[in-house]
């Protein structure tokens, strides 16, 4: 289990994993050697809402980092998530087909979307935010968002 | 379809900001007006927000069935709360799940999406207080 950085804005409560990094479009990456593992942010499924669908890039797709790898269709809207790293799609959720509501129960953990090879992670890893950066920059959001309620 | 005074009571969603909770009433509206108007009866969430007396009564006497528009799954928790059971919950995403090809959309007013979206729905329901109703008529036969 990671252990969290976590906020309240208005009457939602926020929280960011320790043991990755992050884009600023609220995408996680999570290195297991020279494989990342890639998810939604606590903040960005929560933004939102319920997940209906979950459309991920299949196993052996090429990536370019910022290249769309998963379509995520909400109740409030469909998401184009954009991956974090470089390389080539070898393992996709299984959870996705069946259960995509696993994003929204567990952002951090069964609800991850796939693992890419990354072809170049040391690069890619120093373009992206350590979890204090992207916890300020989630609360900025947030808050934003809370304006608009 | 019923005998008189077996009624299943039907309690959507009362959200207004999404397309899910027009979907929840378009299909409650369905079947307690046009599929089964005698053995359904419409509740309005508020009431029992309310602890409106009549509402209440109504959740803990009859089978109740819920239709949540998002996973606060209001409806069926209120009706808990008001001391009724629910029969039946139902979530429109779960339903939106079982049939891609409506997509809702529109939230004053629905678009085709939609309200096939709520027929789909509204034809589940319709099951379900068939089927209650039958329940209800065996025990009290028995």
């Amino acid at each position: 289990m990671p252990g969290f950085l976590e906020t309240t804005v208005d009457k939602f409560i926020f929280k960011v994993a320790t043991d990755r990094h992050y884009s600023a479009e609220g995408v996680w990456a999570l290195a297991e050697g020279d494989r990342i593992r890639v998810g939604m942010t606590d903040f960005l499924q929560q933004l939102n809402g319920d997940v209906a669908f979950a459309e991920v890039k299949p196993e052996g797709t090429a990536v370019a980092t910022g290249d769309e790898v998963a379509v995520i269709e909400t109740i409030k809207a469909n998401v184009e998530v954009p991956s974090p790293v470089g390389g080539t799609v070898v393992e996709v959720n299984p959870a996705m087909e069946l259960s995509p509501e696993a994003i929204n129960q567990d952002p951090y953990g069964q609800g991850w979307l796939v693992v890419i090879e990354a072809s170049d992670w040391p690069t890619d890893r120093d373009a992206l935010l350590d979890p204090q950066a992207y916890f300020e920059l989630m609360k900025g959001q947030a808050e934003e968002e809370a304006k608009k309620l | 379809m019923s005998s008189e005074g077996r009624k299943v009571m039907i309690v959507p969603c009362s959200g207004i900001g999404k397309s899910y909770g027009t979907v929840s009433r378009e299909a409650a509206f369905e079947v307690t007006e046009d599929s089964r108007p005698r053995s359904t009866q419409l509740v309005a969430l508020s009431l029992l927000v309310l602890g409106d007396e009549g509402a209440r009564a109504a959740v803990g006497a009859h089978p109740t069935v819920t239709i949540d528009g998002c996973k606060l799954a209001c409806a069926a928790k209120m009706v808990q709360e008001s001391g009724g059971a629910v029969a039946q919950g139902f979530a429109v995403l779960d339903v939106y799940r079982r049939h891609r090809e409506f997509k809702p959309q529109g939230i004053a007013e629905l678009n085709e999406g939609g309200q096939q979206l709520a027929h789909a729905l509204a034809e589940e329901i319709t099951a379900v207080v068939d089927d209650l109703i039958s329940q209800e008529e065996a025990s009290h036969h028995a």
